[in-house]
């Protein structure tokens, strides 16, 4: 399978979104914040006509974002009908997967193997791949699940 | 060869569409050649497009279809219901058929043969009880036609002609087909250009006045909110996509419940988003359902009570400004207001005297409320348990309302507003902080600044209130509801905007600043955005920025600012029971020492008091004043704004106890005369109302005097005499002092109550002695096991109840 990834890093961990649910990769403007929303939502911003619900990926995981840098650039995808620009540590580049995800014996950790679609490997290296719909929920999917 | 299919199928679908209610309405009367024709156009069709394609059952089907029809036309058999019915089902195993067509599968498997048999088989009564069908046609078409209709034949071709002009179909529109999704393209590409444009304009406004750019500046401007108006306009639909479907509905419930309903449909043309048409199909067909199955009698019952026996459900359409009211009205029966109010009062929503005080039109409205369905019996065609509170909340969701009115016998007419599109509102974008929200404006009754005099913004408790034409309405401050940090801005610097929500509650928001209103594009929000309740939507504002559309009707949810079914059903009992009361409400106006303009009911005030200051006793927990030789506990006092001298008391009581209140100023006594708000927050307040264009806080005597009141110390306490021991002296004594009671200082005085030691107690009793008061056993054992006749000597609150109880004892015998 030669599927094509883009690449990114969130929490100092190298991932991989699937490019056919990117988008578009912007460079962020303003961000409006929303008030009384889960603290992974950034606010909104504007891609022309479009509104984006900005999303951090680091919080999106419940990870703490304050011991990595970002990205001023954010990754745009389209998941269930709704736009949403994901900010990363930073985002890398286009490469094929070499092969299908595999699961990895033990899992990638409580918060990673929440989110995670397998491992994939990558001309640059092994790589997490990510569930988008599973990201966006954010952290506290996982407590309704459990 | 894909592409001539699709185009069959759409064809064949959008013809369906039209002869739809031209069936039913031909069945009504079979003489009625323009239906006939129309029916035998698409069935002519549908056999004439099976050529190209091979679908022989889709043929035969069509073809027997159009042979019993031609018949019709050339007047060689009656149209009867019978017959509707067969063409009907033909019809319907052709859109089956046509379906599969389209999703690529086999036809679905069906007695065709059965079908075509039932078209013959209707035919034959006529062809075997009249051998000469054509020559006597006239003649048994009329078999159960008006009698006056047979005598004056020419009369009846007359108004066959007119009623062949009247249903003239509305013009047919030239269309194309284009999927939604392109639309969709269209619409934001469109967005995007106002937002060029506005970008632009800015940039051409720092530049300056430039005469050779302004010009064509001015032309694109006006193109552009031409192209974006007709681009709102492509994602109307005529109403008549949603009606096309009634007449069917209506026909079929009507045979299955042995009715007979005609239907009368108008302002088909009506214009609405697609969206929103999606949006009331529900309520209209609930509401059909309902009248069809409760409000339409038999024609049995119909022809007892003097009326045609055939019913007319008439369902109209009509746009006024940017909201369309549909009207669905029957005349049926008429909803049953002694019904309503059984089920009313069944299940809890109001009582028998609430009833009683309602208007007929409260009454009936009540069958909107939640949990209500008057059905006796669930029947297969309404009471499906979606009652009429799901059709109100679906159409109060997205900015409408429903009301109805209802005659008995007459009819029921049931009247819907809804605006004109989902996706476009008018909007007032507001300012919180530094940010910005937009509110529909729809629910804007009134902007007012709120350092306006006639606000009068005040708090009770924590609830801060403002007045709006006279009456007490609650405020929110923005900032609060959405917790962003507080503004610097004072209370008085705000603006106030009035909303009116759809159940008819009112409320102030208080905002930074208004910046602008105009139309917004309404986008929706992800999930985790909506999930705060907060927000219906986003919008870009003419500078790009992202703005969020609030939820008014969520967000005044969620600080309890609808009221729920109970109350607004009792709106107007309240007024009714506040009206009465209103003559004898007299109440004493003062200004207490926060400031705070209050009364109290002049009932409860004995005496206004001047006191020396130095009478007031501030030191204790509860602060009291020695008026007259007794002691009174005083509340409002407020030691940082006492006067220096002489303090003014209101002194209160209920017939029992007294209490002072301190006042800075003593006003007026007046009338309460107008309604009185309760308010929750502060248990000491009974309500807000209004006396000479002035908020009054009222207090409430009964919770006054639950909490602070007392008997007058000098007159009334009771005394109680003590063992004689320096334990009873030294501990006791006070306790019972501070308790209200007198300590007897000889022995042999009259004492209401006896403290007694158990020991000694049981000594005297064994002793024979007779004890002339109630008596109080004190032991000394903290675990006195099921001794309950003895308080242990420390324990303070099981003392005092028994003192209490044994003086009540005392009083009694």
């Amino acid at each position: 399978m030669q599927e094509l990834l883009v690449m990114a890093q969130i929490a100092g961990r190298r991932c991989a979104f699937p490019a056919h649910d990117v988008k578009s990769v912007i460079e962020i403007g303003a961000i409006t914040p929303v008030p009384c929303t889960p603290d992974f939502i950034l606010g909104i911003t504007a891609m022309r006509s479009q509104a984006l619900t900005v999303v951090d990926c680091r919080r999106a995981l419940g990870l703490d974002e304050a011991s990595w840098s970002l990205d001023d650039r954010a990754i745009v995808v389209l998941v269930g009908g709704h736009f949403y620009a994901l900010r990363v540590d930073s985002i890398e580049d286009i490469t094929s997967g070499l092969g299908a995800p595999e699961d990895v014996p033990g899992g990638f950790g409580k918060e990673w193997t929440r989110v995670a679609n397998g491992m994939v490997e990558t001309r640059t290296g092994p790589a997490l791949l990510v569930d988008l719909p599973l990201l966006i929920a954010g952290p506290d999917a996982l407590g309704v699940a459990a | 060869m894909d592409d001539l299919l699709t185009d069959f199928v759409a064809e064949t679908r959008e013809m369906l569409e039209a002869s739809e209610g031209e069936i039913i309405a031909w069945e009504a009367d079979p003489t009625d050649r323009a239906r006939i024709d129309t029916i035998f156009r698409f069935v002519h069709t549908v056999k004439g497009n099976c050529g190209f394609f091979d679908f022989p059952r889709l043929a035969s089907l069509s073809h027997a279809a159009e042979d019993a029809l031609a018949d019709c036309r050339s007047g060689r058999r009656e149209a009867d219901s019978a017959l509707v019915t067969a063409v009907l089902a033909i019809i319907d195993r052709i859109v089956a058929m046509v379906d599969a067509i389209e999703a690529g599968e086999e036809c679905p498997e069906g007695d065709d043969e059965a079908l075509i048999s039932a078209l013959k088989e209707c035919e034959e009564p006529i062809d075997g009880t009249d051998g000469d069908a054509e020559a006597h046609h006239h003649q048994s078409s009329k078999g159960h036609a008006p009698a006056n209709a047979i005598l004056d034949k020419d009369g009846d071709h007359k108004t066959e002609a007119a009623a062949a002009k009247k249903v003239d179909p509305i013009a047919a529109q030239r269309s194309i087909r284009l999927p939604v999704d392109l639309l969709d393209r269209v619409m934001s590409g469109v967005s995007d250009m106002v937002l060029a444009r506005n970008d632009l304009a800015h940039r051409l406004r720092q530049a300056g006045t430039q005469p050779t750019i302004d010009g064509p500046f001015e032309r694109l401007t006006t193109i552009l909110a031409d192209v974006r108006d007709a681009i709102t306009r492509m994602r109307m639909q005529r109403i008549e996509t949603l009606f096309s479907a009634i007449p069917r509905l209506v026909r079929d419930l009507a045979a299955d419940l042995g009715k007979q309903v005609m239907v009368d449909l108008e302002g088909g043309d009506v214009e609405l988003d697609r969206e929103m048409i999606e949006t009331i199909r529900d309520p209209i067909t609930h509401i059909i359902r309902n009248a069809i199955d409760h409000g339409i009698e038999t024609p049995h019952e119909r022809l007892a009570k003097g009326k045609r026996e055939i019913a007319l459900l008439s369902i109209a359409a009509r746009q006024s400004g940017n909201t369309i009211s549909i009207v669905i009205s029957d005349d049926g029966a008429g909803l049953v207001q002694d019904k309503i109010v059984a089920k009313a009062i069944s299940t809890g929503l109001v009582t028998e005297d609430e009833c009683a005080k309602m208007s007929r039109e409260k009454i009936i409205n009540l069958v909107f409320e939640p949990g209500f369905s008057t059905a006796d019996e669930v029947s297969n065609v309404s009471g499906r348990g979606v009652g009429l509170d799901v059709v109100r909340d679906n159409l109060e969701r997205v900015g409408g309302s429903i009301k109805v009115t209802s005659t008995p016998d007459v009819g029921t007419l049931f009247t819907m507003q809804v605006p004109l599109t989902l996706s476009i509102i008018a909007g007032l974008t507001v300012g919180a902080g530094d940010q910005r929200f937009a509110i529909p404006q729809s629910y804007v009754e009134e902007i007012i600044h709120a350092s306006a005099k006639a606000l009068d913004f005040t708090h009770v408790g924590e609830t801060a209130l403002v007045t709006f034409r006279g009456s007490r309405v609650p405020c929110l401050t923005l900032c609060d509801v959405l917790d962003l940090p507080p503004s610097d801005l004072e209370n008085a610097q705000q603006t106030m905007i009035m909303l009116r929500l759809a159940s008819g509650d009112l409320f102030a928001l208080a905002v930074d600043q208004i910046h602008s209103h105009g139309d917004l594009v309404v986008k929706p929000l992800a999930p985790a955005v909506m999930k705060s309740g907060l927000y219906a939507g986003s919008s870009l504002l003419d500078d790009g920025q992202p703005v969020l559309l609030l939820d008014v009707t969520n967000v005044a949810n969620e600080h309890g600012l609808v009221s729920d079914a109970r109350q607004r059903v009792l709106q107007t009992a309240d007024s009714a029971a506040s009206n009465k009361a209103k003559d004898a409400s007299r109440a004493m106006l003062f200004t207490d020492f926060a400031g705070r303009r209050s009364a109290v009911r002049l009932e409860m005030v004995q005496r206004i008091e001047t006191a020396p200051v130095s009478a007031l006793d501030l030191a204790a927990s509860q602060p009291r004043a020695v008026i007259d030789g007794v002691i009174l506990p005083v509340i409002g006092v407020d030691q940082t704004t006492m006067p220096p001298e002489k303090i003014r008391l209101l002194r209160l009581t209920d017939g029992h106890c007294e209490l002072l209140h301190a006042v800075r100023e003593i006003d007026d006594a007046t009338e309460i005369t107008d309604k009185i708000k309760p308010v929750a927050d502060d248990p000491m307040v009974e309500g807000v109302t209004l006396i000479g264009g002035q908020t009054i806080t009222l207090l409430d005597g009964h919770a006054l005097f639950a909490r602070y009141g007392e008997a007058p110390a000098a007159a009334s306490r009771r005394v109680c005499s003590l063992p004689q021991s320096d334990w009873a002296r030294d501990f006791l004594a006070p306790l019972v002092a501070s308790a209200g009671y007198q300590i007897a200082e000889t022995e042999g005085e009259k004492v209401d109550v006896a403290i007694w030691l158990d020991e000694e107690f049981e000594a005297a009793s064994a002793l024979d002695m007779t004890f002339e008061a109630p008596v109080v056993r004190l032991r000394d054992r903290v675990d006195g096991g099921d001794d309950t006749d003895t308080v242990y000597r420390y324990d303070r609150d099981g003392l005092i109840a028994a003192l209490q109880k044994a003086c009540a004892a005392g009083g009694n015998s």
